[in-house]
């Protein structure tokens, strides 16, 4: 009996910390709820007080503006574009340099291997906003200032020295039996790696492509100043200057600009929920 | 086990073949930036000067007397030490609460999905929040018989509700690595904990906190160096008001090379001084939780 009063109060202490959790976590959600209702509300409504929580009768509206408009600043649909260009751009520059690099990192012997590996690693720590003003001068020589490459391969430079790092933990930990029988068929390094290494490592190939898309599509202060055209700015770039184009009792379009700015990242969110995870946990365990 | 190539003058050859690409992608567009940003410190370049003069310390020297470089080194502490508890600690209790509890996955991602938003859209979501007028936010405030205030606008409030923006927007992110964290904790060791008497609040301090001690670290760093760089919240929310309110160093870095006086030499130099801040708080860090060995 005094056994069976002990689990009823651990039943209740567990079922009110869920609760207070779900209820945390549906307050944490609101801010992007808020924003989504705001997108889909008749201009009118969106200011009147006490807010409205259900956008009834909803209008697509706000979309169609940022979408189609020919004004000189609501070039969202446009911005939708540049910004997936340059973060697929970005996604196979760094999964393919990070690739190639990882591998002799984990599984060859050479001189210099453990030096360009501390140089790596070490980059790691150096603040973005230093290279900043360097990296601009680097891209005006090379005449890539709003090109897509000027946006695309600083971009990747960004994020190739995590991407090695990411990517030799896990090929070392692969078996090395694997490549030895491929080795002993005949297979030269090239094949291994394309053929054994590459197709076992799609998991951890994948978070790299998520965590290097995210980056480059949000990314704001290097297309910032990179930009200057304004039919090639990104969408953050895009967003920021709608803000300054519209009166701010009229934030449907910007709403609007920033829900459509979250869509890709939340489908690969939900499609790819634990490979995000996943990611994330390599990127801060081995620090 | 490790496969290892044999040696020789062929897989010495192939290795490098192999990093070539990386490699020049890092050297050309990290490293000669990183090296040319502390030439152009010692020049007085500018945006559209074809050859810019040597001038020494002439650039730091200044800096000595910017006064609003100052503010916004003072402004950038400030938002980093009053940001580091919130994002330190909230996670963290979070990590702790649901670890143990039903729907893990689900809470995780509802926490998680703000850091997949662009800094752009997560300053753009609270600026309308916090809209001082229209706002939900002072709405509810109102409602609850507190008082509404301009966040955004008050010199004493604005960074504040930079730190709030912000703790939004990252706490899904350490809430993921803590989680990771906690789930190499052994079992078995709570099971000790509570055999010798310890309660919950007694086990948090004796086994999660130390064991916890290296992913502590990672997030305590990871912060420190975003937290000294913070700049979209800050462009997005305040553009750095009212007044100097929310200037912060890298808002500052920016006015002086692309919006105000296109300098890069003296823009360069506060990159310089900044990197050695963030460096030395970097080293002291480590310093200070590296201390035991890990587990």
């Amino acid at each position: 009996m005094a056994q069976r009063g002990v689990r009823r109060r651990v039943d209740v202490q567990s079922l009110l910390l869920t609760g207070s959790l779900v209820f945390l976590a549906v307050l944490w959600l609101l801010p992007a709820v808020w924003v989504l209702v705001t997108s889909l509300k008749p201009t009118p409504s969106i200011i009147r007080l006490p807010p409205e929580w259900i956008p009834w009768p909803a209008t697509g509206a706000h979309y169609y503006d940022v979408l189609f408009s020919t004004s000189r600043t609501a070039r969202i649909g446009r911005a939708f574009l540049n910004s997936a260009v340059v973060a697929l751009g970005a996604v196979v520059l760094v999964v393919g340099t990070s690739a190639l690099a990882a591998y002799p990192l984990a599984r060859m012997r050479f001189p210099g291997r453990n030096l360009v590996f501390a140089l790596l690693v070490g980059s790691l720590m150096i603040p973005n906003a230093v290279v900043l003003v360097p990296q601009y001068v680097l891209t005006q020589r090379l005449g890539w200032l709003s090109t897509y490459q000027g946006l695309i391969v600083p971009e990747a430079a960004m994020t190739f020295a995590f991407g090695v790092f990411l990517l030799r933990q896990f090929f070392l930990t692969m078996p090395a039996e694997l490549e030895d029988a491929a080795r002993i068929d005949g297979a030269n390094a090239w094949q291994i790696f394309s053929r054994i290494v590459v197709p076992l490592s799609q998991p951890v190939l994948g978070a790299l492509a998520i965590f290097a898309f995210r980056s480059a599509w949000n990314d704001f202060l290097w297309p910032l100043i990179a930009v200057n055209r304004p039919e090639m700015f990104p969408l953050p770039v895009a967003l920021a200057l709608l803000r300054g184009a519209y009166q701010s009792e009229s934030y449907g379009p910007i709403m609007a600009g920033a829900a459509l700015s979250a869509l890709p990242l939340l489908v690969v969110f939900i499609v790819a929920n634990r490979r995000i995870v996943e990611g994330v946990r390599l990127s801060g365990l081995k620090g | 086990m490790r496969a290892q190539a044999p040696l020789g003058r062929r897989a010495w050859v192939t290795a490098y073949l192999f990093l070539a690409p990386g490699l020049l992608l890092f050297l050309v567009f990290r490293v000669y930036p990183l090296l040319d940003g502390l030439r152009l410190s010692f020049t007085n370049a500018r945006l559209g000067r074809a050859a810019a003069a040597w001038v020494g310390l002439a650039n730091y020297q200044r800096l000595l007397d910017d006064t609003r470089f100052h503010v916004s080194l003072w402004n950038t502490a400030f938002y980093t030490v009053a940001s580091t508890l919130p994002i330190l600690a909230l996670p963290l209790a979070l990590a702790v609460a649901l670890n143990r509890g039903a729907l893990r996955t689900v809470l995780r991602s509802a926490f998680f999905f703000p850091f997949t938003l662009s800094v752009v859209t997560v300053g753009l979501t609270w600026l309308w929040l916090l809209d001082p007028v229209v706002g939900p936010f002072n709405y509810y405030l109102r409602a609850a018989g507190l008082p509404a205030r301009p966040w955004l606008a008050e010199p004493a409030l604005a960074m504040w509700a930079i730190i709030l923006t912000t703790v939004w927007w990252v706490t899904g992110y350490y809430l993921v690595i803590y989680l990771a964290g906690l789930q190499d904790i052994p079992r078995d060791l709570y099971e000790a904990a509570a055999i010798d008497g310890a309660g919950a609040w007694r086990s948090f301090w004796a086994v999660t906190l130390p064991l916890l001690r290296p992913v502590l670290l990672f997030v305590f760093v990871t912060h420190i160096i975003g937290a000294f760089q913070i700049f979209g919240q800050v462009y997005i929310l305040t553009d750095g008001g009212p007044g100097d309110a929310t200037r912060t160093a890298v808002q500052h870095l920016y006015e002086t090379a692309f919006k105000n006086f296109f300098h890069f030499g003296s823009a360069s130099a506060m990159a310089w001084v900044l990197f050695a801040v963030i460096a030395v708080f970097s080293v002291l860090q480590f310093r200070l939780l590296r201390g035991h060995a890990e587990y």
